[in-house]
């Protein structure tokens, strides 16, 4: 009965906050009136009947009152209270660490050293503090020598004079232009999925993608050696991750089953979370191939699907240089989301994701990269689609050279003592660095090899095939922020414009620099 | 003694003006074409020649204005309109839950995809999906307008039809040139031919068309580190880096900075990137109300005084992150009482003058020259070469110990792909211009940097003055005017293409429910022409659409707008 009566008092109360946020005011201007002299009325008879009881309600809101305002500061909060004068003491005692902390020697040492090129990148670069020297350059991703093209200089410039530079808006702001629409035709054409998209970036249209369908709750299984884009991308989603041996696959199925176990007897709205197995087609950290038959079939088995990252392997693997699904001869389909960048092989720059119609659409609206940055200038857009165009009408003369090229240089590098390659023999990407012996040989003292070392030994090494004319880098990472950080090594990228002699050359000037390299004691 | 007067004065003395003005300032004619003319219209306009004094004369002009500028415009909106719009949101989303009720019931094919299928969960969620689905499945047809060529003052759309209820949409092949209001053209300097053309042509020639590699390994070259040089010069900084994408720029920059047992307080109608990058780097993040900057005190006193949650230890270091120009709201950020704060609490401070950089400032430089304070005073300046400089990608600017760490150190620099070529001379070339280095057309960039200013101010000030509902500063070159109604958001976005005129209309989710909202961004490329058939046909539509709010009503905005004229 009291607590009855006690919510009709409490009513006009309630009535009064609402009405602050509503903003219909004379509405409830009128029903406050109303209310409020109901109350004074009923307040009034109520106190003429029995004084006790409404003593006793007056307690009640009370006490409801200051249960709600404790509860209010009290749950998931451990703040200390402060007084003005403690604050502001401790804000002048308050000392932030510098923005950024200082170099170290050997950063500052790469900073100072880092290669400056003179000129348009390609297969022959010039530094320019190599008195107008040319270099053999083994660092770029030109696999397909695209851009030092002659043909694409006419194109893009036509293209300049009739779409200008930058689209100067999102795609969604009348920044779509009809060469991106071309594009994204032709790729899903060329890829042989139904829909693609495009981004700007290659590193963002993975930090796009896997956010805009792996949710918090959802379940990623992703590979140890993937990249840091994807990387970056999962820990941007959100969504439960287990990673698996890198390009094993009992040990992925062990993951899969865990769970799929782990998933059995939920009920309610999270019993069936989206299932994910993320891997890259050619990996980047190591030069190595996905199994994508095995992941096809344990795809199907415990019902996950896949997101492929082909950022590498598009315009690399396979007869047509469709990517992985070409290379093993897979529908594309069964790659739900199918991602791949045209900054590598394909010499433009941006990236794309090729999935079926609806879930291309559902991106124009969710992927962050695609909503919120401006859309890809459409000389880019002109020349991706040029190079693909080259690539359909005559894959023998690209990629034919481009393998052998690769597996020869593979071969004369295996016969270098005292260094280690690693990558497929289709891949044209490969890492070196020196073998464990090696190091343990050239440490004079028998000390420990630091991380900073060795990456000391291998900018060395990368001075010394200078002089012989080779241009190379070092696999470059932001080692705090790598999951898994990757052995030190040089990366190597074969071009199908390479020469033979260009091979031969470039393997001799790294035997030559080892072998100086490792002859010093240190 | 203050840039602006410089500039007149390079006015006075020179050839170099070429453009037909009238009594407002504005071009007549085509902009930067046209036969000479006296000059003395420019100096004649009062707004211009007021923004001049102000940005000279003292270092923070806008601190007087009143703090609830947004909230004060939203009470004076009839409760009426308020109701309806909330109405018609509650009537689209129960019809929408209706028509998704029905439709899963007589026709479960359409209806697959939310399914789970096959043992796999949908990939959509179905509640996810609904408002793409039944709210803006509707309106489709008012984003994603496909263009063909420059998307200059003019652009050319590709007329597109829908028989499917905007399911899928044919084209028609007809062109259709539209007046162009939408794109982030500030400058004008989305051009196919002029110098800044010339100069992309040449670079493409002499350096191709892409590095194809990261800046930090074989990605970085003359034509690179010499632009960089420049942006640095330009924006006021000790050195800067350069981003091969604007969203790139935030999300893959941040996380270098700040990190666990960090905090990062950010407006809360921050960019998206910015948000990302937030979230990326693993920091604490807390959101301050808008432009609101006594919240960003108190949130400050809290964080400082009680550390991090639970363990109380004091914070590594604290990002205040806020936006130069707001271009949802064209709102500028209080730049002046911020740097007071960071004065006091000893934060660091990031500003993304994505929108600003460019457009705002007597020289273009930003927000920092917009209210004449030492770009040195914020510590990391982020912009984007996007809207201004009609390029793309953005850059980082601070002092050379932080761009130098994340030379190796940033996302962007180490993994993502190096700028290209016809975009690094585009900024160059335009850049040059801006800052009158370019011999051949020394004064063309500040004759772009005014007349915007002046372009913005006259566009604002007419459609104050008929009685729509604006939003932002004055002088801002993004203008939003305010629909509430959702359906009012797709009839005036059609409406304008029915009279040639490209639009970009925004509603929930890039604005609160309540506020939707058209948005016109002015350029420099407009002519007077141009901007009067835009107004009188805003206004025929305004009529039409009942969208006159203050019309025989005091004009805050108006007041406002002469408010700071005085100052």
């Amino acid at each position: 009965m009291a607590s009855q009566s006690a919510a009709s008092h409490l009513a006009p109360l309630l009535t009064a906050e609402s009405d602050e946020d509503g903003g219909q005011r004379g509405l409830f201007r009128t029903a406050w009136d109303f209310s409020f002299r109901m109350a004074l009325r009923y307040i009034k008879n109520s106190y003429k009947d029995d004084p006790f009881r409404t003593f006793l309600e007056v307690c009640l809101i009370g006490f409801i009152i200051w249960y709600m305002t404790k509860q209010k500061y009290n749950i998931g909060n451990n703040e200390i209270e402060l007084s003005e004068k403690e604050i502001d003491e401790l804000v002048d005692d308050w000392r932030p660490e510098p923005l950024v902390p200082e170099l170290t020697d050997f950063e500052r040492e790469t900073l100072d050293k880092a290669a400056l090129l003179d000129g348009p990148n390609g297969i022959k670069v010039r530094l320019a503090s190599g008195n107008g020297k040319a270099l053999l350059n083994f660092a770029s991703y030109n696999f397909l020598g695209f851009i030092d093209n002659p043909d694409f200089e006419k194109r893009a410039i036509e293209t300049l004079r009739k779409y200008g530079v930058g689209s100067c808006g999102p795609p969604g702001f009348y920044g779509t232009l009809d060469v991106h629409m071309e594009l994204e035709k032709h790729l899903a054409a060329f890829v042989g999925h139904s829909a693609a998209i495009l981004y700007s970036q290659a590193f963002t249209t993975i930090l796009s993608v896997i956010p805009c369908f792996s949710k918090r709750g959802d379940i990623i299984v992703a590979d140890e050696a993937v990249n840091f884009s994807l990387q970056q991308a999962i820990a941007l989603s959100r969504s439960k991750v287990y990673w698996y041996k890198h390009n094993d696959m009992a040990d992925l199925e062990r993951v899969l089953k865990d769970v799929n176990k782990q998933l059995t007897g939920r009920r309610g709205k999270n019993a069936l979370p989206r299932k994910f197995i993320v891997t890259e087609g050619l990996f980047h950290n190591t030069g190595d191939i996905s199994p994508l038959k095995d992941l096809v079939e344990l795809k199907h088995r415990y019902k996950f699907r896949i997101i492929l990252d082909e950022s590498l392997s598009f315009g690399v693997l396979g007869k047509r240089g469709a990517g992985l699904t070409d290379h093993f001869n897979v529908d594309p389909h069964e790659v739900d989301l199918l991602i791949g960048a045209l900054s590598y092989a394909i010499g433009a720059s941006g990236g794309f994701c090729c999935a079926d119609k609806d879930l291309v659409e559902h991106q124009r609206l969710s992927g962050l990269g695609y909503c919120f940055s401006a859309s890809m200038p459409g000389i880019l857009a002109v020349a991706a689609s040029d190079a693909i165009r080259a690539l359909e009408s005559n894959p023998e003369g690209h990629f034919s050279s481009m393998r052998e090229n690769a597996s020869l240089l593979q071969t004369l590098l295996r016969r270098i003592p005292g260094l280690q390659v690693e990558g497929a023999l289709e891949s044209p990407l490969m890492h070196i660095r020196l073998t464990p012996e090696t190091l343990v040989r050239m440490k004079r003292s028998g000390g420990a090899w630091t991380k900073t070392d060795i990456d000391r030994v291998l900018a060395e090494l990368v001075e010394e095939a200078q002089k012989d004319g080779v241009f190379l880098t070092r696999a470059m990472y932001v080692d705090e922020h790598e999951r898994l950080l990757p052995n030190s090594s040089i990366r190597i990228c074969v071009s199908c414009a390479h020469t033979r002699k260009d091979i031969e050359k470039c393997a001799h000037a790294i035997k030559n620099a080892v072998s100086r390299v490792t002859s010093k004691k240190r | 003694m203050g840039k602006g007067q410089r500039a007149t004065q390079a006015y006075k003395s020179t050839e170099f003006i070429e453009q037909v003005r009238d009594e407002d300032g504005l071009v007549v004619g085509n902009p930067f074409k046209l036969a000479p003319s006296n000059s003395g219209s420019l100096l004649q306009d009062e707004g211009l020649a007021s923004s001049k004094k102000t940005s000279s004369a003292s270092p923070a002009p806008e601190a007087g204005v009143k703090q609830e500028k947004t909230l004060s415009e939203l009470e004076a909106v009839p409760s009426l309109i308020l109701v309806t719009t909330y109405l018609s949101f509650l009537m689209l989303i129960v019809f929408a839950h209706l028509r998704d009720f029905f439709g899963k019931l007589f026709y479960p094919a359409n209806y697959v995809q939310l399914r789970v299928q096959n043992g796999l969960a949908p990939m959509v969620s179905d509640f996810e999906s609904l408002w793409t689905r039944r709210l803006y499945g509707r309106i489709r047809d008012c984003f994603n307008r496909p263009i063909t060529g420059v998307a200059g003052g003019h652009v050319n759309l590709l007329d597109r039809v829908s028989n499917d209820f905007n399911n899928t949409f044919e084209f028609t092949g007809r062109v259709r040139n539209v007046l162009n209001l939408a794109s982030y053209n500030y400058l004008g300097f989305a051009q196919s031919e002029g110098p800044c053309a010339d100069k992309v042509e040449a670079a493409l020639h002499e350096h191709g068309l892409t590095p194809a590699s990261t800046r930090a390994e074989a990605g970085r070259s003359v034509l690179l580190t010499e632009t960089e040089d420049m942006v640095a010069r330009f924006v006021g900084s000790e050195a800067a880096l350069i981003v091969s994408m604007g969203y790139a720029t935030n999300a893959l920059n941040i996380p270098a900075m700040v990190s666990r047992g960090c905090l990062i307080i950010s407006d809360e109608l921050n960019h998206s990137s910015l948000v990302s990058g937030a979230r990326l780097s693993g920091a604490t993040i807390r959101v301050f109300k808008h432009n609101y900057t006594p919240d960003l005190e108190k949130v400050l006193r809290r964080s400082i005084s009680q550390g991090q949650p639970r363990t109380h230890r004091p914070w590594k270091k604290i990002l205040v992150v806020v936006e130069g120009l707001y271009s949802m709201e064209g709102e500028f950020c209080r730049l002046p009482e911020i740097l007071e704060l960071r004065r006091r609490y000893g934060f660091y401070l990031f500003v993304d003058e994505a929108h600003s950089i460019g457009a705002l400032g007597p020289r273009g430089r930003g927000i920092c020259d917009h209210f004449g304070v030492d770009p040195r005073e914020v510590d990391v300046l982020m912009g984007t070469f996007t809207k201004s400089f009609g390029a793309a990608g953005g850059y980082i600017a601070g002092s050379k110990a932080l761009i130098d760490y994340l030379r190796l150190h940033s996302h962007s620099a180490v993994y993502a792909e190096a700028m290209s070529v016809p975009v690094l001379a585009q900024v160059s070339s335009s850049m040059r211009m801006i800052m009158g280095e370019d011999r051949e057309h020394a004064l063309e960039g500040q004759q772009r940097l005014d007349q915007l200013a002046i372009n913005s101010r006259y566009f604002a000030r007419r459609l104050a003055d008929m009685g729509f509902m604006t939003m932002g500063h004055p002088g801002s070159p993004v203008i939003p005017l305010l629909l509430f109604s959702p359906a009012k958001i797709p009839a005036f976005s059609r409406e304008c293409l029915r009279r040639n005129i490209a639009v970009v209309v925004v509603s929930y989710p890039a604005t609160p429910i309540i506020t939707g909202r058209v948005r016109f961004c002015i350029s420099a490329s407009h002519t007077r022409e141009d901007l009067d058939y835009a107004l009188e046909q805003i206004s025929e539509i305004g009529d039409l659409l009942l969208l006159k709010f203050h019309q025989g009503k005091t004009k805050e905005i108006a007041s406002d707008d002469a408010k700071m004229k005085i100052q």
